[in-house]
């Protein structure tokens, strides 16, 4: 008994093998493929030009708390005075025999120090570089040092909320109001970019695109040209000849996908910010990237499948449902995981799984966004509230980090309501069992397909 | 006659091909019985053709009408049932925005006719408005009307049946383009027009306001055209590279959804906008901006958008024709 | 709903058939409606071992039944069987069954051999026996010299060789042919026939249908007629030509006197009429065949007749079709 089903298995092996490669070899012949993945890749490196260009150029540097202006015209930067005691509105009072510092020691010199953000419910953080906050003086108050009540004078105070996943700053007067907008802009504009091309290039559209053009016809080309029969009238069920056809598909998009991704990731790697040759920290996001995509081309890939079996305008219900999946992607994007209605579609669910990863890989993610749009909490140059630099919180408008935008546009929490691996679990299962479903009715079609060509 | 349950076993005598005597005095040559004495010449006379030929356009009309009337009538080119039925989903949805209005005079709510009513954005976004007009509707129509255009005549042989006939290549691809534009622009600028007329009737638009807001209309209408014949410029170009009846439409849809996507994450995280000239429907939008006095949604001037829009225009159509030219009319 | 695990591997195959005695195909009372229209009805029949021709004209269903025994579509009503199975069901009767579709198209960009082994994988194979096997069967049908080049550089002849080759491949017992000869040049239709004739001698059953009635005569005598989705006659041609009593036998005598030879002839009481369509040419018509060609010989001898030509000209299967199906519809 064990031998014939030895057997058996080895015979399925061999149909199985057959074929997948059969497919292979058919697209290699079709000049469609070919296409499809050289347009595919010369997208993506049009989009890494941009973001080349973006890594090379510096962001423009304010000086948000005004310290590098010289008020009272005696030569030496307010900073300066300030560091060294003297008062910066009253040109008789400088201090002497110091050489005076030029005015750009004073921009961005009170950069976030906010390093190892934990989800510690409190946490002290951010130090006072430019000694506006801590050196007595006319500037703050005693009160103002302690602004946030904690009893640490001139700290940060983070609050982090287990239940509603969010942050909450609470700042002393002058700590860490001077950011560096280059740093800031580069890291946050390449997470965003990691997230906008792998959820919408490479998730959203390779991952509906490439099982259009690749998939859709895979029964159903056979079928209208009657070449299917070298494959049914065989000792084969027609459920496996469909299966060992997605294998086949399979073969061919999922080694471009983890190729596409693995030379992005070399590419946001090396160009993007940070202080070491490569960004280590960047992969295990573009590996969930890989991972969705890889999944939602499968689901895709069988739903269009069967499509085509169903129906020889099949391809109308395609366009249909990518039309639809389009819009679940942009609810996704902009409700940001809070909607129940992505759960209706397939695409939302790989979407998840790279928010996920990017929970998992980037803790700092959202304390990130949060900097940038507390940005030092000061009004900017342009805002013409320039003068009112001692208020904590800003009482005019300002502008957020450069970065900040996008970064919160693309990013998105799964809004599953459970913890980031069971999340992930739950979100690849749901993949899965798509796929499945998938195949179970379109070979439930398949079989009941009466074939007259 | 014999009972059938019986197996029809037997041994069947199989003889070689090359002529061996046994088994073969059932089968018998024959001579044929009347024989020709002698040979014989045909004279042929060749006579030119003095009858009249259809002019031209009418011949080619006889191919538009086949096109355009096959959508509702039976003995014409026949589309899809599905093609019908999203075809009449889509023209529905369209009025969508005449709807509006005809319900605002209806129930005469002001608050409904001032976000309906017609107006310089009103009408663009008729005609131009992403979501959900040029997401889903003309998108879709587009790409399913192109989809076996060329391609089902070639595998199906009829064009075989075309150009058999004194039509040349360049007639019947301008028909064929003509029958999807013309599909098209009812879709788009037939529900303008509704829109427009259903303002003037429903809230009694005297002439001052109907030559205030005329040009207007025009400008949206050249718009809704000219997306009319870009879509279907581009759609063709791909029905005509592809044997397949799945990838023109596809392909379409690929052409206008990745590149206005991948233009808006480029957008949205550098703030350019200039990836946006690759996108064919933000190029017409950014020009019916300019030309209907809308602000601007983008930065580079609007004169880039229509170098693109003619650049890609030109190439499509230049493709389309040049493979139609080539085409080799063969069944395979 | 899940694959077929239990796939019979070949080595079983030899073993069932020898203890087997189901014929190879049953079709009991099977029926085929296309909405109004009937292409089968109410077809019994059973065939095991040897060539069989299927005939008909146009619309008679053959191409119906090919592809309710090859499963591509299932029968209204009753029932087939394929070595005993249900192949709308069961797939496993196709690993004793090779399949020769009518259709032209096959994948140009392959090779012969590649196509060949490719297909032959499905049965089970591994990738070394499916190239043995295709090597064999592809010199079997004299392909052997071009089994690397593209199908599509083929001719029509030589594709058409090529399928059959991809049907041999499995050594099938039963061998389906949908119009083998369609669309050959009269050499490729003569190998063809060949190997045909080969196969039924090797003891497969194979089934194939064709209009070009002469050729299907020069290799079985067993025939199955069907008409307008009826079964019209099965068994073999000349029988079934006995059986036709409205149309009594012909037979065409060339002689030197006519008249003379039909005084002595219609003296036997097996004839029915004779007539003499031309100064040379006499038409005898009976309805015992066999005894009026036994004394013919004798009749002619004794009384001295001049006769340079007999002929049968209508046991054959263009005028048994015709008989029975009434000439054009």
């Amino acid at each position: 008994m064990s031998e014939e089903s030895e057997r058996s298995w080895a015979k399925l092996d061999r149909k199985a093998t057959a074929i997948a490669e059969f497919t292979l070899r058919q697209y290699r012949t079709r000049l469609s493929t070919w296409v499809v993945l050289s347009v595919s890749v010369g997208a993506m490196m049009l989009l890494n030009l941009f973001y080349l260009d973006f890594m090379t150029t510096e962001l423009r540097m304010n000086d948000n708390d005004g310290d590098s202006y010289d008020y009272d015209g005696d030569g030496y930067p307010t900073g300066q005075e300030i560091l060294l005691g003297t008062d910066p509105f009253n040109e008789l009072s400088y201090p002497s025999g110091v050489t005076p510092d030029p005015p750009s020691k004073y921009i961005n010199e009170d950069d976030f120090d906010w390093d190892n953000i934990t989800k510690d419910s409190f946490q002290s953080i951010g130090y006072d570089d430019d000694g506006d906050c801590v050196r007595d003086g006319q500037l703050v108050t005693d009160s103002q040092k302690d602004n946030n009540g904690n009893l640490i004078p001139c700290d940060i105070a983070v609050y982090y909320s287990n239940f509603s996943q969010v942050y909450i700053i609470s700042t002393d007067g002058n700590v860490d109001e001077d950011p560096n907008e280059d740093k800031f802009g580069k890291e946050a504009i390449h997470r965003a970019y990691i997230l906008s091309v792998g959820k919408m290039g490479i998730v959203y559209l390779l991952g509906i695109f490439l099982p259009l053009f690749l998939a859709s016809g895979l029964i159903r080309n056979e079928m209208n040209e009657g070449t299917m029969h070298f494959m049914l009238a065989k000792p084969i069920s027609r459920g496996e000849v469909l299966l060992y056809r997605m294998l086949g598909y399979l073969g061919i998009v999922w080694p471009f996908i983890i190729a596409l991704c693995a030379l992005m990731a070399l590419i946001t790697g090396f160009l993007g910010p940070g202080e070491g040759l490569f960004r280590f920290s960047d992969l295990g996001v573009w590996v969930s990237i890989c991972f969705a995509a890889m999944l939602v081309s499968m689901v895709y890939g069988m739903i269009f499948c069967v499509f085509g079996i169903l129906w020889k305008q099949g391809m109308v219900l395609a366009i249909i449902l990518a039309a639809w999946e389009l819009g679940m992607a942009f609810v996704s994007v902009l409700a940001g995981g809070d909607t129940y209605i992505q759960w209706f579609s397939v695409i939302g669910w790989g979407l998840m799984i790279v928010d996920i990863g990017a929970a998992l890989n980037w803790q700092d993610l959202p304390i990130l966004i949060e900097m940038g749009n507390w940005h030092g909490g000061n009004p900017s140059e342009n805002s013409g509230c320039y003068y009112q630099f001692n208020e904590a919180y800003d009482i005019c408008d300002s502008e957020e980090l450069p970065g900040t935008e996008p970064l919160e546009f693309f990013a998105s929490t799964h809004g599953l309501g459970v913890g980031n691996w069971l999340a992930a679990i739950i979100a690849s299962s749901v993949l899965l069992i798509q796929a499945f479903l998938a195949w179970v009715i379109g070979q439930a079609i398949f079989k009941s397909k009466e074939m007259e060509v | 006659m014999l009972h059938p349950e019986s197996p029809v076993t037997g041994q069947t005598r199989m003889d070689s091909a090359w002529g061996s005597q046994t088994g073969d005095e059932d089968v018998h040559a024959k001579v044929t019985q009347a024989s020709v004495d002698a040979g014989q010449i045909f004279e042929q006379e060749y006579k030119p053709w003095n009858g009249t030929l259809n002019p031209r356009w009418m011949r080619n009309w006889a191919i538009l009408r086949h096109h355009l009337l096959g959508i509702v009538f039976k003995g014409h080119r026949p589309w899809g049932v599905v093609t019908r039925i999203v075809l009449l989903l889509i023209f529905l949805g369209s009025l969508s925005s005449a709807a509006m209005v005809l319900l605002s005079g209806v129930v005469g709510d002001s608050t409904l006719a001032s976000m309906w009513g017609i107006n310089r954005e009103n009408m663009y976004g008729h005609v131009l408005g992403f979501f959900p007009r040029n997401i889903i509707f003309y998108p879709i129509i587009a790409a399913i009307l192109v989809g076996g255009m060329i391609s089902e005549d070639r595998s199906n042989g009829t064009s075989a049946l075309y150009f058999s006939r004194p039509i040349s290549r360049v007639d019947y691809t301008s028909m064929k383009f003509l029958s999807i534009a013309i599909i098209l622009f009812f879709v788009i600028d037939g529900t303008l027009a509704v829109y427009y007329f259903a303002e003037v009737l429903v809230m009694g638009r005297g002439w001052s306001w109907i030559l205030d807001t005329f040009p207007m209309f025009l400008l949206a209408a050249f718009s809704g055209l000219l997306l009319a014949i870009t879509y279907t410029s581009i759609g063709l170009a791909l029905s005509s590279l592809s044997k397949g009846r799945f990838f023109p439409g596809i392909g379409l849809l690929a052409v206008i959804m990745g590149t206005k996507t991948l233009a808006a994450i480029i957008e949205a995280l550098f703030d350019k906008t200039i990836l946006y000239v690759i996108s064919p429907f933000d190029c017409i939008a950014h020009i019916a901006q300019s030309l209907m006095s809308i602000e601007s949604t983008y930065q580079h001037p609007w004169t880039w958008s229509l170098a693109s829009i003619v650049c890609i225009n030109i190439g499509a159509l230049y493709i389309l024709t040049a493979r139609v030219s080539t085409l080799e009319v063969t069944r395979e | 709903m899940m694959p077929d695990f239990t796939q019979t591997g070949r080595s079983e195959d030899a073993a069932s058939t020898q203890n087997n005695n189901v014929p190879v195909v049953v079709f009991k009372n099977v029926s085929k409606q296309y909405g109004q229209i009937s292409a089968l009805t109410d077809i019994s029949l059973a065939i095991s071992g040897g060539v069989t021709g299927i005939l008909g004209m146009n619309g008679a269903g053959k191409s119906t039944l090919f592809k309710i025994i090859m499963g591509k579509i299932r029968p209204s009503g009753g029932q087939i069987r394929l070595f005993g199975e249900d192949p709308w069901k069961n797939q496993s009767p196709y690993a004793r069954t090779g399949f020769v579709p009518e259709h032209e198209k096959m994948h140009d960009w392959m090779t012969a051999i590649d196509f060949v082994t490719t297909f032959a994988r499905l049965n089970g194979m591994t990738r070394e026996e499916a190239r043995l096997e295709a090597e064999r069967v592809l010199t079997f049908v004299e392909l052997a010299d071009v089994m690397n080049k593209q199908i599509g550089r083929f001719s029509k002849g030589m594709r058409q060789r090529v399928k059959i080759a991809h049907a041999l491949v499995n050594d099938p017992d039963l061998i389906v042919l949908d119009e083998p000869l369609q669309g050959c040049d009269p050499l490729a239709r003569t190998s063809i026939m060949n190997v045909i004739r080969e196969l039924g001698r090797l003891g497969r059953t194979v089934l194939v249908s064709s209009h070009i009635l002469s050729e299907i005569e020069r290799i079985t005598e067993q025939i199955v007629i069907l008409h307008k989705g009826r079964l019209l006659a099965i068994g073999n041609l000349h029988a079934i030509r006995d059986l036709l009593d409205q149309h009594p036998h012909k037979i065409a005598i060339r002689c030197e006197q006519p008249k003379r030879l039909a005084k002595d002839l219609i003296d036997i009481d097996e004839v029915t009429s004779v007539s003499i369509p031309a100064k040379d040419e006499l038409v005898v018509e009976t309805k015992h065949f066999g005894v009026v060609h036994n004394l013919l010989p004798s009749i002619i001898v004794k009384n001295n007749h001049h006769v340079w030509e007999i002929d049968n000209p209508d046991d054959n299967l263009q005028s048994i079709l015709e008989y029975l199906t009434g000439g054009l519809p």
